[in-house]
């Protein structure tokens, strides 16, 4: 058995690093072991009472992001020095030593008491109004991207590699009343559960830090001014930027129905329902790039739903969304029924009015 | 940022806790035993062997494994428990995505989903696991047991499965299986062998589920063709059981009281067994058709063939069938439906003896349904019927321990 072994190795590697990195202004890239405290990577300081990203890091924000239980997402990037990453077929293709960071919280009322508010666009976390609850990072290795979770302990003093997940009771105010809650970090088979978009064989890549999510200024669709591929393009770290324009947004209101509903289901949907996906088996695409509205889920019946059909017919009835799967399984708390099956507790209410309006409009019956 | 902020930073950072610099680090939190067996399967590493203790372990996320080469081992199929009756995510027990892949001497209960689903995978062996929903034959139990799916070389030997709403062992989409020596009970189906090919189900115990064993073949997915399945020294008897699958699932359309059910499928040899008390009957050959269900699949056959039932022994069954057209018949006859019941559909210019051979099984009862017809002249003439099919080869597993 391989784990206390590793838990001796990385406690000697972890001192020794951990000089270097008190007198180190950039976060530190490790090569092949996951070092038990986050604090290691040096990602971030202690300014006060806000934890801030390392100045040599850039925080950036996805033109779309993933629904997770409405907690907030602070987002670093960061490539060692005299590296840059490269444009590979319009994508992104990162160099070794690159380091992701995702950090959830969530803010709280004067009481400690955590709330529900919509994604607040912050470019650090002041823990005296939030708690904090993990840090993802992917890390570009040699051979892979290599992706893994730490929580932070009560005092929010340090983070701690648990690479089986986690479960954090939460107790969510909103202006409906309150959400108790199960917050789950996943484990590191479940972040391939996502970022492996080619099943089964395929690499682990990030999902946010892409080019077309890049495409677009942080507080999108607030303004689109700046460009964040652009700024890097400008910190030297991408050597060209792409030709595609900016994403629709999915919380977009100024924008086509239609566009913001495949914006939301591609990024809610596609990691999975894309056609190299592991649910390419149900033969519903949800990334955009179905050939026919049928694989779009319009008037498709389900391959292996069981429970999760609802008894009813189709994925997508037009005009008829408490007739269409595809919204049942999105407003199901239920294990064995909902989607996305990872990554929430909660249903998104936000989410499912516009999937609801969008269907509510479709032309067509199934008849 | 210049030297002097630089500096008034890193003293900042090594004087907070967040970066601390002496030995007053905040110490990490011990794992759950759940957390710990977790970890043990993502560090994982080909050849490893992680052990389940003896004891009840209450689990609340699924289980994964993704590490080739794991062999998973407990104490036995009652000592050593891995139990989601408190499960807050997943919709899986296990689920395994590895190759060479041993669990052996473990218990999985009361799943929200599956208990134990394979996909993917090849060399598989599932020894002596008991994978049960401990409240009884409940609707809301998971769909499987134990799942293979898409998946080869399977060896699945001293399984235990109880009580689940789908299928209690369910091999699916794969090739080359073996399910021996094992029990089912009071699933919807005890054994189910479903498109899949190249498999021998053989000295198991199927009692008091819906169906006992099925071997079907269905439209519409990824994987079909199912054929080549030897079913033999199996005691399929009792399966009574009300059909409590949930709605629209095709087992919710299996009759209770079926022995066997063969299901589109092609090469089927039959022998051996002992059938007993299987109340609706002991063995029904049907084809796609009797579901009902609309298909669109210009590649699927939706018809029985080349099926091939002797030496088996019958006692009793078909005493009070679950099935419309099967009601009539006992209403008409005033007798026992016979023990082996063929929906009697086939493409036309088949010859009987192509579709379905009867020798050696004693005094048997047989009928035809004639449900091409809209079972309009039963036939209980077996005679058509008499005669052998080449048997089929005993299958060999590659490299499953």
């Amino acid at each position: 058995m391989t784990a206390p072994l590793l838990r001796t190795s990385l406690i000697g590697t972890a001192f020794v690093i951990f000089v270097s990195a008190c007198s180190e202004s950039t976060p530190h890239y490790y090569a092949a072991e996951n070092p038990l405290r986050l604090s290691d990577w040096n990602l971030f300081t202690r300014e006060g009472s806000n934890l801030v990203p390392n100045d040599a890091s850039m925080v950036f924000r996805p033109a779309n992001q993933l629904f997770s239980d409405y907690s907030q997402k602070l987002r670093t990037l960061w490539m060692p020095d005299d590296s840059q990453a490269h444009l590979v077929d319009e994508e992104i293709e990162y160099p070794v030593g690159t380091v992701i960071s995702k950090t959830f919280y969530y803010p709280t009322d004067t009481d400690g008491h955590v709330l529900k508010q919509i994604d607040l666009a912050e470019r650090q976390i002041d823990l005296s109004r939030n708690k904090i609850i993990e840090t993802r990072l992917m890390v570009r290795r040699d051979a892979s991207w290599d992706a893994f979770p730490y929580v932070w302990n009560e005092e929010e003093t340090e983070a701690f590699l648990r690479i089986a997940g986690s479960s954090i009771p939460i107790n969510l105010k909103s202006d409906t009343g309150d959400h108790d809650f199960v917050y789950f970090v996943p484990n590191e088979n479940q972040c391939s559960g996502c970022h492996v978009t080619s099943h089964p064989a395929g690499d682990m890549h990030p999902l946010g830090a892409i080019a077309t999510q890049l495409t677009a200024a942080f507080d999108y669709p607030k303004n689109n001014t700046e460009l964040q591929i652009d700024k890097l393009v400008a910190r030297g770290w991408l050597t060209k930027k792409t030709s595609g324009s900016s994403p629709v947004s999915w919380r977009d209101e100024a924008a086509n129905l239609e566009a913001r509903a495949l914006s939301y289901l591609n990024i809610q949907c596609g990691h999975c329902h894309n056609p190299e996906g592991p649910a390419d088996t149900s033969s519903l695409i949800l990334d955009g790039s179905h050939k026919f509205l049928i694989n779009m889920g319009v008037c498709k019946t389900p391959v292996a739903a069981g429970g999760g059909s609802g008894d009813m017919l189709y994925s997508i009835v037009p005009g008829a969304p408490d007739r269409s799967i595809l919204l049942y399984r999105m407003r199901s708390s239920e294990l064995d029924e909902m989607m996305p099956e990872l990554g929430r507790s909660l249903i998104h209410s936000e989410g499912i009015s516009l999937i609801s309006r969008w269907i509510g409009q479709l032309p067509g019956s199934c008849s | 940022m210049s030297t002097h902020v630089l500096q008034t930073l890193t003293i900042l950072g090594c004087a907070s806790l967040l970066f601390t610099c002496g030995q007053d680090q905040p110490s990490a939190p011990a794992l759950s035993f759940e957390e710990a067996l977790q970890e043990q399967l993502i560090l994982a590493e080909p050849g490893d062997l992680i052990l389940i203790p003896a004891g009840t372990h209450e689990l609340t996320r699924s289980l994964s494994l993704n590490v080739p080469g794991v062999t998973i081992r407990g104490e036995g199929i009652d000592t050593s428990i891995l139990s989601f009756k408190n499960q807050i995510q997943g919709a899986e027990g296990l689920l395994v995505n590895a190759d060479d892949f041993v669990i052996e001497d473990v218990a999985i209960e009361d799943t929200v989903g599956d208990a134990l689903k394979i996909n993917e995978s090849n060399n598989i062996t599932i020894r002596n696991v008991r994978t049960e929903w401990t409240g009884g034959a409940l609707t809301s139990n998971g769909a499987y047991g134990i799942y293979p799916v898409q998946s080869s070389n399977i060896l699945i030997e001293g399984a235990v499965a109880i009580g689940a709403s789908d299928a209690g062992i369910y091999v699916g989409q794969s090739t080359r299986i073996i399910v021996r020596n094992s029990v089912a009970e009071y699933n919807v189906a005890g054994i189910e062998i479903e498109n899949s090919t190249f498999a021998d189900v053989h000295s198991n115990v199927a009692t008091n589920n819906t169906g006992g064993i099925l071997v079907f073949d269905l439209p519409n997915l990824p994987v079909q063709g199912g054929r080549n399945t030897r079913v033999f020294n199996n005691h399929i008897a009792n399966n009574n059981t009300a059909n409590f699958a949930p709605e629209g699932n095709i087992v919710g359309d299996v009759p209770a009281g079926t022995g066997l059910m063969i299901l589109a499928n092609d090469n089927i040899e039959v022998f051996g067994n002992q059938f007993t008390d299987n109340d609706s009957a002991q063995i029904i050959i049907v084809s796609y058709y009797i579901t009902e269900r609309p298909f669109e699949d210009p590649n699927y056959d939706p018809f029985p063939e080349s099926i091939f039932i002797h030496d088996n022994q019958f006692d009793g069954g078909g005493e009070t069938p679950d099935s419309e057209p099967l009601i009539a018949l006992q209403q008409a006859t005033q007798k026992a439906i016979p023990a082996v019941v063929w929906d009697g559909a086939a493409v036309p210019d088949k010859a009987p003896q192509q579709i379905l051979c009867l020798a050696d099984n004693g005094d048997l009862s047989f009928v035809n349904l004639d449900a091409g017809n809209e079972f309009a002249a039963p036939s209980f003439n077996i005679a058509p019927h008499a005669c052998t099919l080449p048997e089929l080869p005993e299958i060999s597993l590659g490299s499953a321990k």
